[in-house]
């Protein structure tokens, strides 16, 4: 090789090895160090004190890391199926030709585009008593008028809500594509076979549709993991505690009680639960083989 | 009997269609109700009738054209999304060519720790991306919010660009090669100009991931470099009922959203399917 020339990868990858580590894997190690000192957000160095696993002790006897973890995993065990079936359903729904077939699956996806804070915004509009849409949809269907955001249960609601309107056609939009994948040879040799809508859906096409089904689980799961500014600006976490989902109550911790180690144990509890699914993620089912061997089709 | 199936295909064709029409208007109200609260005035829409388009106005439009603050965030947004997507399209390019053009030792690894890395929760990374950025001066600095972008993006954009990569032609480089070009110079004069059409796709996406992005805005800016997502949110609090300013303001932020979406749809599945589209 001349003089110049790169004979090697290391080059290439460099600069951004360097970039990850300086603004991800440094700060990663820099949270767990944090984690286990006593570190008041505003105080100086003197205020600070080692206490080793005392943040995460602490983490396990608080009552509100509990409600954060348990409303973060009733999010992800109410949203997360309804999305998967809705979107399951409109991609065999719409998978066949018919007129604006091609501008109604655009327009569906618009909601994925739609700006998370944004989103949360207009659906706090929506939600807003006497002249929120929704609000007056309830009414007329005999529904007392109330402030939906300002109660627990219908804040909760709300936040589910929003998130299965913004992210069920993303699911669509994997589910369609995964279709688009099956051969139809496949499709109809079942159909001469003479078996009925129903069990070519749950012996044939869900079988076949498996890996994106999985695939699209993932992703959500490791999505809802981390939400955060939908939430933030329609409840802040309220009612109370109502909508604190982990993201929020972390936040809470850090920005709010300005206690930085105890938030830091937080961030690297929910880092490992997310690193957990994305490896399952990534090992499963993205495979760079496989991408190398499709190439840039699709 | 083959009329009669014809017939049977054409109404649930027509009855699928309708459906179809009836979800899509409900899946689109909250858009619709945005753009079109960005034209009415304030005691219009407080009037709670949904589809009352009486008294058109660009108001809202002209209130929020002067409010100095969100201009300002949006051009912090403007600056601080096509600086990441810089930065993030040029060194990931480098990656994924490292990746997709040579065999090496933990080669796969490497890859798999890019697209994990891509999925960490932002929530994990901002309080001690706070301290550090604290400790030397880059809080509240388009650098220091440049680079935390760069910390999503820069992932993003390898596993974006590695399947484009693997469809250029490796004869091109070969024959540079031979003809005495350097690694470096075939890089940048011979694969780049090949591998155009996949950059733009990752550029794009790099600067809407960037636009989106709310969380390390809310924490690692301030009153200096606060992007478009943290203004326009403080727009709407306790009592102050200006939910024209805030469609306004909204919608400003949607179009350019939109407009790519529409162009790149060809592309969008992978897009989203590496991680994207979430702030």
């Amino acid at each position: 090789m001349r003089a110049g020339g790169f004979g090697s990868p290391v080059p290439f990858l460099i600069p951004a090895l360097l970039i990850v580590f300086a603004v991800l894997i440094f700060p990663i190690a820099f949270a767990f160090f944090v984690s286990m000192f006593e570190w008041p957000l505003s105080g100086g160095g003197g205020a600070r004190r080692f206490i080793g696993v005392g943040n995460y002790v602490t983490l396990v006897r608080d009552s509100g890391f509990w409600n954060s973890l348990w409303l973060q995993l009733g999010f992800i065990f109410i949203a997360i199926p309804i999305e998967l079936v809705f979107g399951l359903a409109a991609a065999l729904l719409l998978n066949r030709e018919f007129r604006g077939g091609r501008v109604v699956r655009a327009l569906l996806l618009l909601p994925v585009f739609f700006l998370p804070v944004v989103s949360g915004m207009t659906w706090r509009f929506m939600l807003q008593p006497r002249y929120g849409a929704i609000n007056n949809l309830l009414v007329s269907m005999g529904m007392p008028q109330m402030n939906l955001l300002a109660n627990a249960q219908t804040a909760y609601a709300a936040i589910i809500v929003q998130d299965i309107w913004r992210m069920w056609p993303f699911v669509f939009m994997l589910m369609y594509a995964g279709l688009a994948g099956i051969p139809d040879e496949l499709l109809e040799a079942a159909e001469i076979d003479g078996a009925s809508y129903r069990s070519r859906l749950f012996e044939i096409l869900i079988p076949l549709l498996y890996p994106t089904i999985l695939t699209a689980l993932l992703l959500r799961i490791i999505d809802a993991l981390r939400i955060f500014s939908e939430v933030y600006v329609m409840t802040e976490g309220g009612p109370g505690m109502a909508t604190m989902l982990f993201s929020l109550y972390t936040h809470r911790i850090a920005f709010g009680h300005m206690r930085v180690g105890l938030a830091s144990a937080m961030a690297i509890f929910l880092l490992l639960l997310s690193v957990l699914f994305a490896v399952t993620l990534v090992r499963k089912n993205l495979s760079l083989e496989e991408l190398e061997r499709r190439g840039g089709g699709g | 009997m083959t009329l009669h199936l014809t017939t049977r295909r054409r109404i649930i064709t027509f009855a699928v269609g309708v459906f179809a029409f009836a979800i899509l208007l409900v899946q689109l109200y909250p858009i619709i109700i945005t753009l079109v609260n960005g034209f009415r005035r304030d005691i219009i829409i407080l009037s709670g009738q949904p589809f009352a388009l009486e008294q058109i106005t660009t108001r809202s439009y002209e209130i929020v054209f002067n409010n100095r603050q969100f201009m300002r965030a949006m051009r912090n947004s403007v600056v601080v999304g096509m600086l990441s997507t810089v930065l993030s399209v040029s060194v990931g390019a480098m990656a994924a060519y490292g990746i997709s053009r040579f065999k090496f030792m933990g080669r796969n690894t490497l890859a798999y720790s890019f697209l994990v890395f891509r999925m960490l929760p932002q929530i994990s990374l901002v309080v001690a991306l706070h301290l550090l950025f604290r400790s030397v001066g880059l809080r509240d600095t388009v650098a220091g919010i440049t680079l935390a972008h760069s910390s999503f993006n820069i992932p993003y954009v390898i596993w974006l660009l590695i399947p484009f990569f693997v469809t250029v032609d490796r004869s091109f480089e070969e024959a540079a090669m031979i003809d005495g070009c350097s690694r470096w110079t075939t890089f940048i004069q011979v694969f780049i100009p090949l591998a155009r059409p996949g950059l733009v796709v990752a550029s794009v996406f790099a600067f809407i991931n960037s636009w989106n992005e709310f969380l390390y805005a809310l924490i690692l800016t301030g009153v200096r470099t606060q992007t478009a997502p943290i203004a326009v949110s403080g727009m709407v609090g306790g009592e102050v009922l200006t939910w024209g300013q805030m469609s306004a303001a909204s919608t400003l932020m949607l179009v350019p959203v939109f407009i790519f979406t529409i162009k790149m749809q060809r592309h969008l599945i992978r897009g989203i399917s590496v991680g994207g589209v979430k702030g």
